[in-house]
């Protein structure tokens, strides 16, 4: 048996399966409970359809059998730069603190050495040391020259007496 | 303070960057709803287990590919969907052989009623996509819209198979209607 109400506009007739499943619009929704109100014929179409879906509620949900468990497996453990990147990115202060770490270690890397120091300490030493002794010599040369100089006029002065 | 729970797109931004105690918490959350719809979907519970497993491993692989994070349940329902036709396709021969599709071997202690039975056996009897189109709106909720992006089919497909399955439940459940009605 057909609702006469629809029967000259078969075309706005109610989709009756997407009212019960609540997927019609509002309008269409406020339009369909007003028919409804006044048409037994519909409302019993309806009426089975919602008996339908109360049939199916009634399904239970099954139990697991045992749950699905992630945390235990390896795989899903993320690698140690994983988490330290994940901890730098997460923590501004973290980030802070490993940039400063990371300075000192570069800092003592890059920083000369003890033995490094006294070499070059060393050297300095050497190098002023030999600079010293060429002075030193210089100065002798031209003493020693300054004295022959000095022995020859003396001699020339005796010879011309 | 108030309490508010945390949300799955929380979970997800914490899963993504290696929090596997936060996947952990959005398995929880889902398990049980994804093991029901294979279960009804592949009629085995080892077989619902063991796709259930894969599911989420691979929905953990693929979060970074997740564009909404606030449309997770229909992402995570498409990838079971399609694991579960891909194990469904490979055994078809199985199926085949075994005819007409059963209903799940549930714990028939768990299912005392005759009215669940009942549906139990009207569902066995729709044909997989049929069967699917009343899982995911019955009992998944999910709206037209969302059913044709995890089933990748037209919205107007996904009318027309859940629409033919309830004319096809209401003509098997119509014997139970009256008992009830009694």
């Amino acid at each position: 048996m057909n609702c006469s109400f629809f029967d000259s506009k078969p075309e706005s007739k109610p989709d009756w399966k997407a009212y019960v499943l609540r997927e019609l619009g509002q309008d269409a929704h406020r339009q369909a409970e007003a028919h409804l109100a006044t048409c037994s014929i519909c409302h019993e179409e309806v009426a089975t359809l919602r008996l339908t879906l109360d049939a199916l509620s009634t399904l239970r949900e099954e139990e697991m059998p045992r749950r699905i468990a992630f945390v235990s497996d390896k795989v899903f453990e993320p690698r140690w730069w994983q988490r330290a990147l994940n901890q730098t990115v997460r923590s501004p202060t973290f980030a802070a603190g490993v940039l400063v770490a990371a300075a000192i270690l570069l800092h003592g890397f890059m920083r000369p050495g003890q033995a490094q120091v006294d070499a070059a300490v060393t050297q300095a030493v050497s190098q002023v040391e030999a600079q010293h002794m060429q002075e030193i010599r210089a100065m002798s040369e031209e003493l020693d020259m300054r004295n022959k100089q000095v022995a020859n006029l003396y001699r020339n002065v005796m010879l011309s007496q | 303070m108030i309490f508010r729970e945390v949300e799955d797109p929380d979970l997800i931004a914490k899963a993504r960057r290696g929090d596997v105690e936060a996947y952990n918490l959005l398995v929880s959350r889902w398990e049980k709803r994804v093991f029901n719809y294979l279960l009804r979907l592949v009629s085995n519970r080892e077989d619902a287990l063991d796709v259930s497993q894969d599911v989420f491993l691979k929905a953990y692989q693929s979060l970074p590919k997740l564009d909404d994070p606030t449309r997770f349940s229909g992402w995570l329902f498409r990838i079971a969907h399609n694991e579960a036709f891909s194990m469904l396709r490979r055994r078809r021969p199985e199926t085949e052989l075994a005819g007409e599709p059963r209903p799940a071997d549930l714990n028939p202690r768990l299912l005392p009623m005759e009215l669940s039975m009942a549906v139990e056996t009207a569902l066995g009897r729709l044909s997989p996509d049929q069967r699917e189109a009343v899982l995911l709106k019955v009992y998944q909720g999910f709206k037209f819209e969302e059913m044709a992006e995890i089933l990748e089919c037209p919205v107007s497909t996904v009318k027309s198979r859940l629409y033919t399955a309830l004319d096809l439940l209401k003509t098997s459940l119509a014997p139970m209607h009256k008992e009830t009605a009694r």
